[in-house]
């Protein structure tokens, strides 16, 4: 099997702004394999965001191609990029994005309802435990504090069992104790052999992954 | 946790909203049921109505005859007579098997309000009548203190077989010697006595109002009206020229209240389609984060379509209970508008209207719900998420 499990070449993307186009990534290319901790860092407006989007398929690039599993993205049908979505890549939003009338476990266990794996009961559980919720399970989000809402989205994109953990600044707002908690959350993820990427501005995070990826003005360097 | 209960916890989330939209889809519901059902059974019931008048010609002095016609029908009293002498005359025409004389008079009764009183030829008007049955007995055409009641006004009146009241000018001691099953039609309202009665105790000697006339064979009512109309004081209707007469009569009545109705149908459905997509709208965002956690765009038009039957349905289901629970109020208030209508019920709740209506609820449930199926699989669920954020 191709150990690369992302490659990206020449990935480019703008924004329309009026008349004017905002080039927020300029071919950007780089390879992680398999099981790799790889954390994106860089000043903000530097393009992470939009590079996290283009790698969760969540967006498409302007230019450049984009290969998950060996499979090009670009000129895929949304049907399947929703079934690649949903078998390989956890997706954690920079605002957690959770649904206000579902209740804790409710939002954990929202993806399996689109994958339709319906044996998952006892994993439900599993994972709230695993992100330290099983105290708050029937609460709804906002009655949470940030950091749990935080941690309700790891285990959302924890569900579906995916390959690829995508993390948009999962320490953002947190002190430094609770996010200390969640280093260990992706550091136990990282051992079960997931390939997380992760955004960060945080140093102590970006110093437990394997490689730093430095994007500044939407280019590497 | 399936789409389900995903819908409902979203309709809960806006409860003031969702039951508004709900009033609006029972309120439209119930004015389609209401004005479906009423010009459906109008001419249904008018036409029995007319059919069970037993007759097929009825001969009353010139004059207005469409008038008369349904002053007639709705005991109205009209000022000209015609005569025995007439009657006589009527008679002596081919082809006819019956030819009864009536007098309608009108006074006003116990309760201040005008009555009709019908005086008839027992045997002849229960041969024009076959359907008609009699609680207690008929009178005689000879008695001359007895009197049949139409079941509405024993009920209204709180009259039964026996009672004893006083009638006419000169205040007579007046025995109900029975009262008529209920015929939903007009019959249910008048005073029905010997015609010689009425004519002595109002003063109306010779004096008849019409004569309802049944032919031998149906065929021949044109040739028989033409020989009526050869006796100088009479005029001949048929019964289906007094059925087009009313249709004329009430059709722009009807017309009026049909595109009222119709359009404010139109305009609460479109209020409704703009309340469903508006949530819809404002939660693209929401659409776009259940994309990007891999749910399909089919998955989402579930979701949405089970939140827009919910609510069509349920709305259209309490629209029926409304109409008909309201029916009779609504029926005395069209009534009031319609110049004549049948005495039966005129919203009645037939099954395939009613699944109609329920169908109707449907269809808009789906077209509102297709919407944003087509909308959210043309986005990618960032460009949803962004567009919800604006
Ligand atoms: N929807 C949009 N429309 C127009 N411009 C956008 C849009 N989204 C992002 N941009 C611009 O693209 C650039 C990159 O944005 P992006 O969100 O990727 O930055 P970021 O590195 O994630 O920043 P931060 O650390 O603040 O989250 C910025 O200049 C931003 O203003
Ligand atoms: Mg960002």
């Amino acid at each position: 099997m191709n150990n690369k499990i992302i490659s990206a070449q020449g990935l480019t993307k703008a924004y329309r702004r009026g008349s004017e186009e905002i080039f927020a990534l300029k071919e950007v290319s780089f390879v992680v394999s398999r099981g790799e901790f790889v954390a994106i860092v860089g000043p903000s407006g530097s393009g992470k965001t939009t590079l996290l989007n283009l790698l969760g398929c969540l967006d498409t690039p302007a230019e450049g191609n984009l290969r998950i599993n060996g499979i090009e993205i670009s000129g895929l049908k949304e049907k399947v990029l929703v079934k690649l979505r949903r078998e390989n890549i956890g997706f954690i939003f920079q605002q957690f994005f959770l649904l206000p009338t579902l209740t804790v476990r409710e939002n954990i266990e929202l993806p399996l309802l689109f994958s339709q794996k319906s044996n998952y009961k006892g994993r439900i559980d599993k994972i709230t435990e695993l992100v330290g919720l099983k105290a708050r399970a029937q609460h709804l989000p906002h009655q949470l504090s940030g950091g749990e809402m935080q941690r309700v989205a790891i285990g959302r994109a924890l569900i579906n069992e995916p390959e690829i953990i995508l993390a948009d600044e999962p320490t953002g707002n947190l002190d430094s104790a609770t996010s200390q908690k969640i280093y260990e959350l992706f550091q136990e993820l990282y051992n079960q052999g997931l390939t997380l990427i992760i955004v960060t501005h945080n140093i102590d995070l970006a110093k437990k992954a394997h490689r730093v990826i430095y994007l500044t003005d939407g280019k590497i360097g | 946790m399936n789409f389900f209960t995903l819908a409902v916890k979203n309709l809960q989330r806006r409860r003031g909203r969702t039951g508004l939209t709900v009033l609006g889809v029972a309120i439209a519901i119930a004015v389609l049921f209401i004005l479906v059902s009423f010009n459906s059974c109008y001419e249904k019931h008018l036409n029995k109505e007319l059919n069970n008048l037993g007759m097929h010609i009825l001969a009353v002095p010139k004059g207005c005859p469409y008038e008369a016609a349904s002053l007639i029908m709705q005991g109205g009293v009209f000022p000209k007579y015609l005569s025995n002498k007439d009657l006589n005359a009527v008679k002596k025409i081919d082809g006819i098997e019956i030819a009864s004389p009536m007098l309608l008079h009108q006074f006003i009764g116990p309760d201040g309000k005008p009555h009709v009183a019908y005086g008839i030829n027992v045997n002849e008007m229960k041969r024009l009548k076959p359907w008609w049955k009699v609680e207690g007995r008929f009178f005689s055409q000879t008695e001359d203190n007895a009197k049949v009641l139409g079941k509405d006004i024993a009920q209204r009146e709180k009259l039964k077989v026996g009672d004893i009241l006083p009638f006419g000018p000169d205040k007579l001691p007046f025995k109900i010697v029975g009262v008529l099953e209920k015929t939903d039609t007009q019959d249910d309202e008048f005073h029905f006595l010997p015609l010689e009665v009425v004519q002595k105790i109002f003063g109306k000697p010779d004096q008849i109002t019409a004569i309802a006339i049944r032919v031998k064979d149906i065929s021949k009512i044109p040739e028989v009206t033409r020989q009526l109309e050869k006796i100088p004081d009479i005029q001949a209707v048929t019964i289906t020229q007094i059925m087009g007469t009313i249709m004329n009569l009430v059709g722009s009545a009807r017309a009026l209240l049909v595109s009222v109705v119709i359009i404010a149908i139109i305009i609460s459905a479109v209020g409704i389609i703009n309340t469903l997509l508006m949530s819809v709208n404002e939660r693209t965002r929401e659409f776009g984060v259940m994309k990007a956690l891999g749910a399909k765009g089919a998955d989402i038009g579930k979701l949405v379509l089970i939140e827009t039957l919910f609510i069509t349905i349920s709305g259209g289901i309490i629209g029926l209970l409304l109409s008909l629970f309201g029916a009779s109020l609504i029926e005395v208030l069209i009534k009031g508008v319609i110049p004549y209508s049948p005495a039966a019920r005129l919203i009645s709740p037939e099954p395939r209207l009613i699944g109609f209506c329920l169908l109707f609820s449907i269809v808009v449930g789906f077209v509102c719900g297709i919407y944003p199926v087509v909308k959210s699989s043309s986005l990618t669920p960032m460009e949803a998420i962004r567009s919800g954020l604006e």
